[in-house]
Order: structure tokens, then C-alpha cells, then sequence
């Protein structure tokens, strides 16, 4: 008789990784740590000089461009990764909408010339041109996930929370699988 | 055929010989083999039965067209892969295979025995003949066809392999490493793009490499693709599908070449490969003859004769025969000759070849007979000799001989070009459909582009025979088991289309989507019809280009990361209790917390007295919130929702209900106004996304003008749900900045300040009839302010509860739960819920719908309690209920159990339902049928506990 695998709740054990893990992707070193705490905010609006002038702060005026820890992802939307205590104005009473989402999401920084391979695995985006200074939201296989581009062979990527561990582990398991193989 | 290794010749290494086992019997062949190539130097003609006759059959080509060698290869336990074509399988050391689809042994089979009546199974047999009595279809009929008619045996344990998967981006991608492919390549790394080669061989250099005067320029040609550094090459790499947007599907084989014990890290690779622009060098796949006894092992392709002799250094047999109908069987055959192969002969359809051709034959000494064709192969696990005549009808004359090999002319390979949607135009010179114009950013070089010279021919639909086509065991489909008389008979039946013909006969339809066998079909369908090919259609290709394995498809999704299991911050806490779990879309929740072996029955029980008697307190954060924010988002809900927003205060919460544009209920959930431009919703756990998803829709397509942003805050809340007559009394010493007086704080309200110390968005709700409250704080403190509630609660009994007693708890009170109690037909008035209908709103989402005559017609289902009248009988979720148990079969049937539980408030069982007319039947008995009796049970208001909700504002 066929063996009947047991379910998805074989994933129940996996918990985010609280150390840094270095490997190999395609024959090239890469290390997976998690990121530092951060504060994080989801900006919107429809004028970006009313959410500018809101919250105090410059915004770029480009989607995918960061400037100071903000990110543009889409025509009235922006998402900050400031430092740990950082706080925003709310905003209130302006056509903007100010939301803390610190809690949200934890973040990860794939480093190392194997990088773009690690993250290729399971990211459709084409990353061998996204200079340092871009972000944008995309995907990990089936997992909605930020990228940013924030130094040479160096990205953080933002995920919901309880999509960590997965995400976490499906990045380690790229390293452990091609490790010396290419 | 008794092939055997020539003394010299192929680019094998005879240096390093490889033992490998096939069928139990012991073979060597040298590395560079394939298995089908080993095994014909071994001297192997048999190599597998076909599907519906099992008749031997022995290889026809040398590449992924092959129809007949489909072997099992196994490498230990659990790692056991059926159906793989022979011929593409790289021989290893300690290689263990078997040929399939025979019992008891490869030579003897009894099943053969349809070949003997093969008369009483024509096209259609099976449809015609099983379709009486219905049931044994299933019992009886297809168990044992599929039995009988079958591939290999699929594997049943669990594959131990990982593998692997990546997307990859490219300027230029080339598919096809011969000649063509490799140029292809070259030229567009000139561009300084990134450019990506794949080719399914070992080796670069496709038909090439079965063609010594070209090894000098492929020499060159992979020297100079070696130093271009913006070129990846990827070996042993079927593009098996052509997406849009050029976005193309490969499985890169990583170990299955190698001995198992040297097979280290993931077995295969899935490349999702997104090309600026593609070109396509598949090649092109010789066409088989259809002539009486053309499956006789030792018959095959001329191609796969020379390839045998130039790149593995086999030889196919003492004596060869060829059968031609296209020049490039004569240039095979001289090929051969030269490489130390026999041939007896080369017989040719045609009056008149090449003199070129013709010249070169005689002066290697061979036998030439043009304008013949061969009438009958005799032989039957192998080929012995054939019968041939001058047109097919002159007088009979034999040849001993041990292969035959069949040049039918070139199908150029137009697979992938077809999963891209590009169009196919119709050569006459080709006898075949050559790609025509592209959709995607896509050309086609070589040969599968008609763009190579393999000389010219004839194209034939059967080869010319005294005997009537219905007598004869010509095959078109190898691998189907389809002869030339399936298709007359198809055209005879009325069949006109390819697409009919196709259906009927199964031609093509095997696991080799007709590589070999589509264009014979067509050109036998339309010698019969006397309709030009063009006429009659052509099949579609569809991707995969060849059978690929689930685990290369599956990627990364395998064991513990099939996929996400979300897990909340107290996930740890229950599971340290003892939880047993749930799974609530992708989230676990803990269900309930038996304590020393208790049932889930006696758990919930206890935990939901406790709740009723004390304080229980229930992870939710698992809840969908939205933050919605801006100055225009009280309108924005006043739209969305199906009661009014706009006059709601900041600090109050309200119960929203959210339907469809249908008018049925979508979602619900309690939302607070934190400000005046700020609410805080929540939706069902399984409803979040769709819920964002839905309002988004609204704001960026109907309402763009309103100023008001959605945020998913899902994962920013932990929710903890303390519920229960002691709720206050546990949170009073923690919070601060929030006064808790019942007067001060009411039923919906929501205040901010801190608990623990952390701060809090502190909702006064209760989904369960108790005073309550539910403790918003940022996720990371959840599990902090867990424990510190917990610690604070253990002076008032607290107790931690699970969703289902969360479940009974409400169905005490007559809570609905969306999706359990409603099924997406219910509206607000089904589920006694009009009462959060603004009656006097102008619009809300789906308030039109509501306005249709049916939604409040008689006979609706609504929502209403049933009390069994033993009050120990549980009803069963789902089950039917009827107003007359004893009416005749089909019994009508006027609603079904939606919730049932044992209640402990209520002391007996209790369940919800939808029945037709239900608020009028309140006080009537129903009956609910179930195998061998009939439960009754008494309709009555969906309440059972405190319906004056006296508890709720203690």
C-alpha cells in the first residue's frame, strides 16, 4: 500500500533561525543572519508631498528607490525600516494613513556573492540588476516578501512573521542542498 | 538484431567499461553508453511489450522520441523511477534496470495473447465494449485494463530525494545543443547578454555527434562556447514547457547519471527561466515507415542505427537492411558501412535518387533496389529476414537479414514552439508543419525551422502492399499500439478531424504525445479522406515536452516546507501545555488543552464551564485585522458594511457584516473606531486576505476618489481573548491609563493604554456571552503578555481554551461562524441578522441584491437551534433534515445540521441549523435520518444560554 506522507504539519517544528548560517549557492559563499530590530511603518497616500510633510521626512519619488530607510512600493505606497525606537506622527486628521507595523514582520539579510543565487531559488526577479539603494516587494516562492538592495552582495529581506520560519528554512535548505555541488 | 560493439569507432571510452544489470542478467558496456546502447552491443533486441497488444518490441530511435524501450531503473529502496526511455538514460556503474508492461518474463508474456486476437480489439474496443454493466467499470473493467495495458509500476514509498529549484534570467536563451543551438549561442554572447544553452544529452552537439566529419567544427564550436564567460550551459536538461512572456520550464538532471553512491545533494533541478529573447534548436525526429511487421524488433530508425555505429560504436545487427524513403537513410547507410556495419541492402520507395547517393552505395559494395518497398518483416522477438517487392506489388523477393532500418524523412520539432502559441505553416518539401509566426519574442534555427539540409525524399502513408491495409500489422503509434488499419477504420466511422481521428484511434496520445507518430497519421488520414493534410488539422503539443518526475515539479515544497504552517507567538505556551491543534487555513491553532488524558469531549467540557464559571482565556490572535486609515474610511466602511459607521464613536467598537455584491454573507467581525480616521477591523481567521483583498478592489476600482488606505495588521496584533465572569478582576492590576469600571469601560468599547506594562488596543467584546475582553498588543510582547495574564489569572481558576470550545461557547449564545454556518447562499434575513442591516443606508455592498424577490421569498433556509429529544444524542455536522422521514425516496429535503456540540450550560447537546422556513417551524419537530434510524429533534430559536444577555454587561 502507498505510504501516506504525513501533512503539511511535519512544517510545525520549524522555528527562525537566531544565528547566522554560511553556505554555498552555485559555488558562491553566502551567509543568512537575522536582522538587527527595526522599527517599521506602512505609509500611504495619495500625495506624497502630504505624506513628506506629515511625518517630517523625505520620500522618494521613484517605486523601488529607498532614500533613509524608506521605500517606495507602489504609486501611494511607501514602507520604513527605521532604527529601533524610532516614532512617526500619526498623521491624524490628513489625507495620509500612518500605520506601525513593527511587529509585522522580521527581517533577514542574505549577504555574500551567492546572494542573488540564494535568493533566485524561490524570487522571480530578475536581482543581477538591483543596485544597492532598490527594494521592492515581491515574492519567495509562494511567500509575500520585501527585498532590499542596501549594499554590494547584501539584501535584507522583510517577511510576515509567521512566514518566518519557512522562509527562513527554505533559504538554509538552498545552502545545505547545493553546498560544493556546482 | 544481433548487434554487437564494433572493434572501433563512437565516442565512448572503451578504456572504462561499466557493469550494469537488465532484467536480472549481467551486461558491460563503457562509459559513454546509454543504456539502450549497451544493451545493443550487449546483443539485446527485446526491450520492453507494448501497451495494448504486448508485442515485442525492441528500440526505434536513440533520443526523447524513443516509443518503445521504457525501462524501470532502480537505485535502492524507495528510489525505484518507471517509464524512463531507454535511450536517455546514461549507463553507470552497477546501473540495475528492467523492462516493463510483461508477466511473467520479458519473452514470454502471456498477455500477448491480444496480439494473437489482436483482430477483436480495433480502435474503440474498449469504449465500445466496457461500457455495460456501469458499475463494473470501476470494479471490474478498468483495474484490470490498467493492469493489463500499462506503464511501469509507480513507486509507493516515499521519495528519500531532495530537489532543487531556481528561477533564472537571461537575454538569450537557446534550447537545442547541436550545431545550430551552439552557433545560436555563440552569436548572441557577442551581444554581451546573458545567454543560457540547454540541451537534454550528455554532450553537446546533438546530431552532430553521430556525424564524425563534424567533430572537428563541434570541437571548435564548445572551445569557443567555453570561453564566454556570459554563457551557461546546462547539460542533461530537458525544456520540457514554453510558457508566456518567454518564460520556459526545464529539469536539469543532477545525479541520476551517477552510481547511487556517488549521488550526493539534490537529484534534480527545476529551472524557471524568464529569456528576453528565445531560440528554439530542437532539431528535427526521423519519421518511421508504416509497412507490415514495422515493429518487429530490429526495426528502427536509420537515424538510431547511426548513431549506434558513429557515437556508441555499435553496430545493429550483422546484416542491415535499410528502408528508405529519404536521402539521409542513404547517407546513414554509408556512414555505417564506413564505421565497419554490414549492410545488405538499401531498398528505396522511389524510381529515381541522387545519382550521387546511388553511386556511393555501389562502390561500398551495397545492394541497391529503388522503386521497391518492403511488403512483410518475418521474425518475431527479432527481425530474420524481409520480403520486398517493386512497388510494393511486383514479384516477391527475400532478404536474410537481422535490422532494418527506416528513413521516412525529418519531422522538424516543434514542440516548444507550440506551447508559445506560435503558428504552424505546412511544407510540402517537408511533409510537415514548420513554425511560422512567432507570439512570443521567439525564432527557431536548424532543422526544427526546416533551416537544415538532411537531403530530400518522398512522403509516403503507407508503403505500397498486395495485402489490404486491414491485414496488415503496420503500426503508426508505437508506443499506443495504433496501426494504419486503426485510422482507416476512424475515417471509415465518420471521423473527418485529426482531433476525432486522434480520440478515437489514441494515436499520439501516449506518453510521447506522437513524436514519431503524428505525421504518419495525418498523412494516412488524408490519403484515405483525399483531403490535403492542411485540411484535416493538426494536434496541439502540450507541455511537458517529456514526462518529468512530481518530485522536479515540486521543488522546495517537500516534508516540513511543503508549505507555510503559521503559527501564532503563543503557538510554544500551548504546545508546552499539551495542546492538541487545528489546522485553520494555513494557521495551527490550539484546539483544546486536555489535562491527564482527558478526551477532547471532557476537556472541553471543563473548559467551557470554566470560561462560564470563571475566566478562560483563548489565543485569537490569529484573527484577520485591517488598520483603516484617512479622513474619508468611516465612509469607506459605511460602503463596505452592511449597518451604519459613520455615527460610530471613537472608543466604541461595532459587530460588522460584510456580504458579497451577490447580497450573501462574505465575512464578519467586531471593528473599533480607534479615531476619527482610524478604525481597527478584524475578520475571520480564514477571511483576512480575501476580505483585503475584496476592499482594496473597491477602493482602487469604484470609490479611487475616497481617502482612506488599507493596512493588513493580521501579523502586527497578538489577541489574547479573556472571557468570563472573573475577566476584570484578572486584568485590573495590569492595566494602566484605562478605567475598567463597567460604566466607564461598556460592552464595545475600546480603549488604549498598557497591560503588563505593553501597550494595548484593550477591546471590551465577547464571542461567547461572558463579560470579556480582547487584549491587543504588538506581536513581538504577545507571549509576554500571555504569561503575565496567565500568571495574574491563577487566583480566579483562569483557564486556557481552544477553538472548539470557543465554538461551543458561541453556539450556545447562537453566534454565527461564517462558512460553518452559512455556505455562501445565506443572506442577513436567512441568519437573523437584519437587525445589522441599515435599513435606511442608501447603499452598501450588495444592498441591491438584497432588493431581489427571492432573497425574501418563502421557503428560504433560515437559521435555527434543534434541541434532540434525547439529550444525550449528538446530531452530526452536515446531516439532512426532513419534515417527513417516511416520504419516498428522493426524500425531500429542507435543511442540514450546521454546528453540534455538548453543551455544558445547557446540560444536553444543542445544534444549529438551516432549515426551510425554520423561525416558522420553531416549536414543530424535524427529522434528521441517519443510516438505520431516524433522530428527531425540536426546532427552536438559535439560543440556549442567557438570552438576556444579562452576563454580557455584568
Amino acid at each position: 500500500m502507498l505510504e501516506i506522507a504525513p501533512l503539511a504539519v511535519a512544517g510545525i517544528d520549524l522555528a527562525t533561525g537566531t544565528a547566522a548560517v554560511n553556505g554555498m549557492v552555485s559555488g558562491l559563499p553566502v551567509c543568512i543572519a537575522p536582522a538587527a530590530p527595526l522599527t517599521r511603518w506602512s505609509l500611504r497616500a495619495r500625495d506624497a508631498g502630504a505624506l513628506s510633510a506629515a511625518i517630517g521626512r523625505a520620500l522618494p519619488d521613484r517605486i523601488g528607490v529607498v532614500i533613509d530607510g524608506i521605500a517606495r512600493l507602489g504609486p501611494d505606497e511607501w514602507y520604513a525600516l527605521l532604527p529601533e525606537g524610532t516614532v512617526l506622527p500619526g498623521g491624524a486628521g490628513l489625507p495620509v494613513s500612518v500605520v506601525e507595523v513593527t511587529a509585522r514582520a522580521v527581517g533577514f539579510t542574505v549577504e555574500g556573492a551567492g546572494a542573488v543565487a540564494a535568493l533566485a531559488r524561490g524570487c522571480p526577479l530578475d536581482l543581477a540588476g538591483f543596485a544597492p539603494g532598490r527594494a521592492t516587494r515581491t515574492v519567495f516562492e509562494t511567500v509575500e516578501v520585501q527585498i532590499w538592495a542596501t549594499a554590494p552582495e547584501t539584501y535584507h529581506v522583510e517577511v510576515w512573521r509567521s512566514f518566518a520560519p519557512w522562509l527562513w528554512h527554505s533559504l538554509a535548505a538552498g545552502l545545505a542542498l547545493t553546498a560544493g555541488l556546482d | 538484431m544481433s548487434g554487437y560493439r564494433l572493434a572501433r569507432g563512437g565516442r565512448i571510452d572503451r578504456n572504462r567499461p561499466v557493469a550494469f544489470r537488465f532484467d536480472g542478467r549481467d551486461y558491460s558496456g563503457f562509459a559513454g553508453d546509454t543504456l539502450a546502447s549497451a544493451l545493443v552491443a550487449g546483443g539485446v533486441t527485446l526491450l520492453g511489450r507494448s501497451f495494448k497488444y504486448h508485442r515485442p518490441r525492441g528500440l526505434l530511435g536513440m533520443g526523447a522520441e524513443e516509443p518503445n524501450a521504457l525501462v524501470t531503473v532502480d537505485r535502492g529502496p524507495a528510489r525505484i523511477t518507471p517509464n524512463l526511455r531507454a535511450t536517455q538514460v546514461a549507463l553507470h556503474d552497477g546501473l540495475v534496470a528492467s523492462s516493463q508492461n510483461r508477466w511473467p518474463s520479458l519473452k514470454f508474456d502471456v498477455v500477448a495473447l491480444n496480439d494473437v486476437f489482436g483482430a477483436l480489439f480495433p480502435a474503440g474496443f474498449y469504449n465500445k465494449t466496457f461500457m455495460w454493466p456501469r458499475a463494473a467499470w470501476e470494479a471490474l473493467y478498468e483495474p484490470v485494463i490498467r493492469r493489463l495495458a500499462g506503464l511501469g509500476e509507480s513507486p509507493v514509498a516515499r521519495d528519500p530525494d531532495h530537489y532543487d529549484a531556481t528561477y533564472a534570467h537571461c537575454e538569450v536563451l537557446v534550447i537545442g545543443g547541436g550545431i545550430a543551438g551552439i552557433e545560436a549561442a555563440l552569436d548572441a554572447a557577442q551581444t554581451g547578454g546573458r545567454v543560457i544553452l540547454i540541451d537534454d544529452q550528455d554532450d553537446l552537439g546533438g546530431g552532430a555527434l553521430s556525424d564524425a566529419a563534424l567533430w572537428p567544427l563541434l570541437t571548435d564550436l564548445k572551445a569557443r562556447l567555453a570561453g564566454c564567460a556570459n554563457v551557461t550551459v546546462l547539460g542533461r536538461t530537458t525544456a520540457f514547457g514554453y510558457y508566456h512572456q518567454n518564460f520556459i520550464g526545464a529539469v536539469e538532471s543532477l545525479t541520476d547519471h551517477l552510481a547511487p553512491a556517488e549521488a550526493t545533494g539534490p537529484r534534480e533541478r527545476l529551472w524557471r527561466i524568464r529569456a528576453g529573447e528565445v531560440v528554439l534548436a530542437q532539431g528535427a525526429i526521423e519519421r518511421p515507415l508504416v509497412f507490415d511487421g514495422n515493429d518487429v524488433p530490429g526495426v528502427m530508425l536509420a537515424s538510431a542505427g547511426r548513431t549506434l555505429a558513429l557515437r556508441h560504436g555499435v553496430a545493429v545487427g550483422r546484416a542491415v537492411v535499410v528502408m528508405a524513403a529519404h536521402d539521409s537513410g542513404w547517407r546513414d547507410a554509408l556512414a555505417m558501412a564506413e564505421a565497419g556495419v554490414t549492410i545488405a541492402a538499401i531498398i528505396d520507395i522511389r524510381d529515381v535518387v541522387p545519382g550521387d547517393l546511388a553511386e556511393a552505395a555501389r562502390a561500398a559494395g551495397i545492394a541497391v533496389h529503388t522503386g521497391c518497398a518492403i511488403t512483410h518483416v518475418s521474425g518475431r522477438h527479432a527481425v530474420k529476414g524481409v520480403t520486398f517487392a517493386a512497388a510494393g506489388t511486383g514479384p516477391e523477393r527475400h532478404i536474410a537479414c537481422d535490422a532494418v532500418l527506416m528513413a521516412g524523412g525529418w519531422t522538424p520539432s516543434v514542440h516548444l514552439w507550440s506551447h508559445g502559441k506560435g503558428s504552424l505553416a505546412w511544407s510540402e518539401a517537408w511533409g510537415a508543419y514548420l513554425p511560422g509566426t512567432a507570439i512570443e519574442n521567439c525564432r527557431a534555427v536548424g532543422a526544427c525551422a526546416g533551416a537544415w539540409s538532411l537531403g530530400s525524399g518522398v512522403i509516403t502513408a503507407v508503403l505500397p502492399n498486395r495485402k489490404p491495409v486491414r491485414a496488415q500489422k503496420a503500426f503508426v503509434d508505437f508506443q499506443n499500439d495504433v496501426k494504419a488499419r486503426d485510422i482507416h477504420l476512424a475515417v471509415q466511422e465518420g471521423m473527418r478531424s485529426i482531433e476525432h481521428i486522434k480520440r478515437y484511434t489514441t494515436n499520439g496520445m501516449a506518453t510521447d504525445q506522437g513524436k514519431t507518430s503524428n505525421l504518419n497519421g495525418l498523412q494516412i488520414a488524408s490519403t484515405v479522406l483525399g483531403r490535403p493534410v492542411a485540411d484535416i488539422g493538426l494536434t496541439t503539443f502540450r507541455p511537458p515536452y517529456t514526462p518529468q518526475t512530481f518530485g522536479a515539479l515540486m521543488g522546495h515544497h517537500k516534508d516540513a516546507l511543503f508549505q507555510p504552517v503559521r503559527k501564532s507567538v503563543i503557538d510554544d505556551w500551548a504546545t508546552a501545555q499539551g495542546a492538541v491543534f487545528e489546522n485553520v487555513s494555513n494557521w495551527r491553532r490550539a484546539r483544546y488543552f486536555p489535562r491527564g488524558g482527558e478526551t477532547m469531549e471532557a476537556a472541553v467540557l471543563r473548559e467551557c464551564a470554566a470560561v462560564r464559571n470563571a475566566v478562560g482565556m483563548f489565543d485569537a490572535s490569529t484573527l484577520g485585522k485591517i488598520e483603516v486609515v484617512g479622513p474619508d474610511a468611516a465612509e469607506f466602511l459605511n460602503r463596505m458594511y452592511t449597518n451604519p459607521w459613520k455615527g460610530l464613536q471613537p472608543g466604541r467598537c461595532r459587530y460588522g457584516l460584510l456580504l458579497r455584491e451577490d447580497g450573501f454573507i462574505m465575512d464578519d467581525g467586531v471593528s473599533a473606531r480607534i479615531a476619527d480616521d482610524r478604525f481597527h477591523l478584524t475578520t475571520t481567521t480564514g477571511g483576512a486576505a480575501r476580505v483585503l483583498g475584496m476592499m482594496e478592489d473597491y477602493l482602487q476600482t469604484e470609490w479611487s476618489d475616497l481617502d482612506v488606505w488599507l493596512t493588513s495588521t493580521t501579523e502586527q496584533w497578538a489577541v489574547i481573548a479573556l472571557q468570563g465572569p472573573m475577566a476584570r478582576a484578572v486584568i485590573a492590576p495590569l492595566v494602566e491609563g484605562i478605567d475598567l469600571d463597567g460604566a466607564a469601560f461598556p460592552h464595545m468599547a475600546g480603549r488604549e493604554g498598557t497591560i503588563a506594562g505593553v501597550p494595548t488596543r484593550l477591546f471590551r467584546v465577547s464571542f461567547t456571552g461572558e463579560l470579556g475582553f480582547e487584549i491587543n498588543v504588538p506581536a513581538h510582547e504577545g507571549r509576554k503578555v500571555w504569561d503575565a495574564v496567565h500568571a495574574a489569572g491563577q487566583a480566579h481558576g483562569i483557564t486556557a481554551y481552544g477553538t472548539e470550545t470557543m465554538h461551543v461557547l458561541r453556539a450556545e449564545k447562537g453566534f454565527i461562524i461564517v462558512g460553518q454556518d452559512t455556505d455562501g447562499t445565506m443572506t442577513p434575513a436567512d441568519m437573523g441578522l437584519d437587525w445589522a442591516v441599515g435599513k435606511k443606508k442608501p447603499d452598501f455592498v450588495g444592498k441591491r441584491s438584497l432588493a431581489r424577490p427571492d432573497m425574501d421569498a418563502p421557503g428560504r433556509k433560515q437559521f435555527v437551534g434543534l434541541l434532540t429529544e434525547d439529550a444525550g444524542e449528538l446530531l452530526e455536522e452536515g446531516a439532512q433534515v426532513v419534515a417527513d422521514p417516511d416520504a419516498p425516496i428522493p426524500m425531500p429535503m429542507i435543511g442540514h445540521v450546521t454546528s453540534a456540540y455538548r453543551s455544558a450550560a445547557a446540560g444536553r447537546t444543542i445544534a444549529l441549523a438551516v432549515i426551510a422556513d425554520g423561525r416558522a417551524r420553531i416549536g414543530q419537530t424535524v427529522f434528521i435520518p441517519m443510516p438505520g434510524r431516524v433522530i428527531r429533534a425540536k426546532v427552536t430559536a438559535p439560543m440556549f444560554y442567557d438570552p438576556e444577555g444579562s452576563r454580557l454587561n455584568a
